[in-house]
């Protein structure tokens, strides 16, 4: 009942989060506005480049033309929902940690983790999930084959778990922040995996490519985020082996961050002091 | 006599403050090298983060060529030459904060120091810059060098050096028109409190229009054509073609580069007829 009672709250504390983001982000309409603007090219970018790397072949690494689409929607989606949700605050923590300012943070009746990861909400970046979720419909329709509720059931599973373990290394690399005070070249790291993330990982199957699959499927799973829920649907296929290291990877890179998260706190001495 | 004294004795002024000058932009290089090698670690572990993505791309481009030799005049070592090729020239075209600094220095009040000193604005941020892109040459040399060797079977044979002497001329003007180009953009902080996001997404349209995601004529025919009339192409996808031969022959790559000059005299005029405009209506608040 109380962890009933919990949940309830900590569900109302998001209402609020976002509720204050939004008034926050319409004070400067304008910047709102440029913000979409940028995603939306950021969007046709990703369009032109799609459809020039389809101009002159059939098929991408055993990706046709409309399952391809459901990977870049299934990533555009995936970036919408982290951008959205955390990236700003992990940004931030950085200038918590240098300004000292983390002391407010920590001293308030709340899970820290849960606070830092998701007080402001990026409504800029909110577009994304439906554009993404667009591309996946209309890559859906061109297939032509029927998706079943099982398939999309399984999907959103590993579409959560993905997000999971984006989430984590942002986590992971945020926390780093206490230790290292300048970590503008981890923020990089971020842009890293999600360069990883933005390819099928088919395309790894490479001899010389060998040890970077291996090392970003079982040690950084970044090529799992994505390729393995677009593969459900995109190539209908559903290999339990790989469905399962997912679910495993995921559940690991959340505890495992969270694990380092407390660790950091545990070592923060206020910049203030 | 005495006006050949005294045109002389002018002559001799003009030249000692020219000297002084110069001297000065020379010491603010200097030290703006020595604060940029003392973060070479950093520096490196950038780099090297940077051309992990390269990684990517280049297993996207070999995997879209399984089954294809050639796509829009392209084979896949053509494709893998001008991407790396490009990251030369964004080494000299890209401005990372510069646009961002300016407008800030101006909502802030910082711009203060260059009004009260004897100092152009324009030409301390380029001596400034030109450290930066030593510096960044220097440390990038070791990283890239290594790069090239190992890549070395996707590059043809080396052209004439004449082409080299023309390559170089169009990297250095690539690195005046980034710098022209991001100073005019930053000038635009003298009419908006706030540009941060305009920056960004004129960014992040340069980085595709200008070539650094692919060679343009790789797009389709019509889009390419508007993409190569505009001054972006000169920051990244003209010195990777000229070199690869793909800009033409000499002619058109002389003509190339003479377009090149006057877009780079244009930014320039551009930067500082907008520095003029917005010091008329700078205020000085803040500091």
């Amino acid at each position: 009942m109380a962890l009933k009672r919990s949940f309830a709250s900590y569900l109302r504390l998001v209402a609020v989060f976002a509720r204050f983001s939004l008034t926050r982000e319409m004070a400067f309409r304008g910047n709102f506005v440029m913000k979409v603007l940028l995603e939306l090219v950021w969007l046709g970018i990703l369009l032109v480049f799609y459809r020039t790397l389809f101009r002159g072949v059939d098929s991408i690494a055993g990706w046709d033309s409309a399952s391809f689409l459901f990977f870049l929607g299934c990533y555009y989606t995936l970036e919408g929902v982290v951008e959205t949700l955390f990236l700003e605050n992990f940004v931030e923590f950085s200038d918590l940690v240098r300004t000292g300012n983390l002391d407010l943070h920590l001293l308030k009746p709340i899970d820290e983790q849960f606070l830092l990861s998701i007080r402001l909400i990026d409504w800029s970046t909110v577009p994304k999930l439906f554009i993404g979720s667009g591309m996946m419909g209309v890559a859906v329709f061109q297939m032509g084959h029927p998706v079943s509720g099982w398939t999309l059931a399984l999907f959103a599973a590993l579409f959560v778990a993905g997000v999971s373990m984006a989430y984590s290394f942002l986590l992971i690399l945020s926390s780093t922040a206490i230790w290292m005070v300048r970590n503008q070249s981890l923020m990089e790291l971020w842009w890293l995996f999600s360069t990883l993330m933005r390819y099928p990982r088919d395309i790894y199957d490479v001899a010389w490519a060998w040890p970077v699959r291996m090392v970003f499927t079982f040690v950084l799973p970044a090529l799992l985020v994505v390729s393995v829920p677009a593969e459900i649907v995109g190539k209908a296929i559903l290999d339990p082996w790989w469905i399962c290291w997912m679910l495993v990877s995921a559940i690991i890179s959340l505890s495992g961050s969270r694990r380092i998260f407390i660790g950091s706190i545990a070592s923060y001495r206020s910049a203030s002091s | 006599m005495s006006s050949n004294i005294g045109s002389l004795a002018m002559d001799s002024s003009l030249s000692v403050r020219l000297v002084k000058s110069l001297t000065k932009y020379f010491n603010i290089f200097k030290v703006s090298l020595v604060e940029r090698l003392a973060y070479r670690a950093d520096f490196l572990l950038g780099t090297f983060l940077r051309l992990l993505p390269l990684v990517t791309t280049l297993l996207l481009w070999k995997a879209v060529y399984a089954n294809k030799d050639e796509i829009s005049g392209y084979t896949y070592r053509q494709v893998v030459a001008y991407l790396l090729l490009v990251h030369v020239s964004r080494m000299f075209s890209s401005m990372p904060g510069l646009a961002s600094g300016i407008a800030r220095d101006v909502r802030d009040g910082n711009l203060k120091r260059y009004l009260v000193q004897p100092l152009d604005l324009i030409s301390y941020l380029l001596a400034y810059r030109m450290a930066h892109k030593v510096a960044y040459i220097i440390t990038s040399i070791p990283l890239y060098s290594v790069i090239f060797f190992l890549c070395r079977d996707f590059f043809d044979a080396p052209p004439d050096p004449c082409w080299f002497c023309l390559y170089a001329t169009a990297l250095l003007m690539s690195f005046i028109l980034g710098f022209a180009f991001e100073a005019s953009l930053g000038m635009l902080g003298f009419w908006f409190l706030e540009i941060s996001s305009f920056l960004y997404l004129v960014n992040t349209v340069n980085f595709f229009v200008s070539g650094h995601f692919l060679p343009l004529d790789l797009l389709d025919p019509w889009v390419a054509g508007i993409l190569k009339v505009l001054p972006m192409q000169f920051m990244a996808y003209f010195p990777a073609a000229l070199i690869m031969g793909k800009a033409g022959d000499w002619n058109d790559v002389v003509w190339g580069l003479g377009i090149e000059a006057a877009w780079c005299l244009g930014f320039l005029a551009m930067a500082r007829g907008a520095y003029a405009l917005g010091l008329r209506r700078y205020g000085g608040y803040g500091g």
